[in-house]
């Protein structure tokens, strides 16, 4: 198994191997990070990121009072939502005293999300994680702050009040 | 239209290269192709990563000091257009590329004399 490991990432993540090839043999411990299970760490950083669908849990960065989110719903594409997307979604965890409890079906603007995104000069963005603001269904902002970094591709899906009260537009 | 440094190797971004990647922190990283890319996303550091440019600069390899990097100092002001200055910047341009290349060279031959 580990043989067919290694030749599986050969070229990507040798350091990794390397490391656990000595924890295999019990020998000393490598620099690298403690890594249990090969086939993990190497899915970790060489993810392929896909869209925003259903059962997708989003982290919500505004303040209306809710902290995770289902998406139930991306109401656009057949795949899914992408950045800048809208998706209706179930709230998972909320806070105690907020606008929106737990078990409310919401509406939400993906404002950072995991998969690469392409801009008109080329160039393509990805964030670190799924995010989303919550908004009604006329589109008007429940919350009323927006945390972390935005894209401004928001600008052209008219969500300029994201755009006005982010803390850092990318 | 600006040209990027890549993260990880130092080397220029063109447009319709690369990735961004954005950390929830608002830091923004650049990449100019998917090696460098990889190399980031399983956290090696580059200043020990032996062919990026923070290796070498680190290491004495390259020139780090010189009066040509200032020409490309990033100012953020944004220039007047005056079509004269436009013009003999554009003529400037590869022979301060050109003064660089040389100096890089003398001091990798330097360098190697030393060791030798």
């Amino acid at each position: 198994m580990a043989a067919f490991l290694r030749s599986k990432c050969s070229s990507v993540g040798r350091t990794l191997m390397g490391g656990l090839g000595n924890n295999l043999f019990g020998a000393v411990n490598s620099h690298v990070e403690a890594v249990t299970r090969p086939s993990y760490c190497d899915a970790i950083c060489q993810q392929v990121r896909t869209f925003i669908q259903m059962r997708t849990n989003l982290k919500v960065v505004d303040n209306s009072g809710a902290k995770r989110v289902m998406c139930i719903q991306s109401l656009r594409g057949k795949k899914g939502a992408r950045l800048g997307d809208t998706i209706i979604g179930s709230v998972k965890e909320a806070q105690p005293r907020g606008k929106v409890k737990k078990g409310d079906v919401v509406y939400g603007v993906v404002v950072r999300a995991a998969m690469k995104r392409g801009r008109n000069d080329g160039s393509e963005i990805q964030f670190d994680d799924n995010a989303v603001v919550l908004v009604n269904n006329k589109g008007e902002l429940i919350g009323t702050r927006v945390f972390g970094p935005v894209p401004h591709e928001l600008r052209k899906k008219k969500h300029l009040k994201i755009l006005a009260l982010a803390e850092h537009v990318v | 239209m600006r040209l990027e440094k890549c993260w990880f190797c130092s080397s220029t971004v063109y447009p319709g290269h690369g990735i961004q990647f954005v950390r929830n922190d608002a830091k923004v990283f650049r990449f100019c192709r998917s090696k460098c890319h990889k190399n980031f996303k399983m956290k090696r550091n580059p200043r020990k990563v032996k062919w990026t440019k923070a290796y070498r600069s680190l290491h004495g390899k390259d020139m780090t000091q010189d009066s040509t990097f200032e020409f490309e100092r990033k100012r953020n002001r944004p220039e007047r257009y005056d079509r004269n200055v436009t013009e003999q910047t554009l003529k400037a341009i590869p022979l301060i590329t050109k003064i660089r290349h040389e100096r890089q060279k003398k001091h990798i031959t330097n360098r190697l004399a030393d060791v030798l």
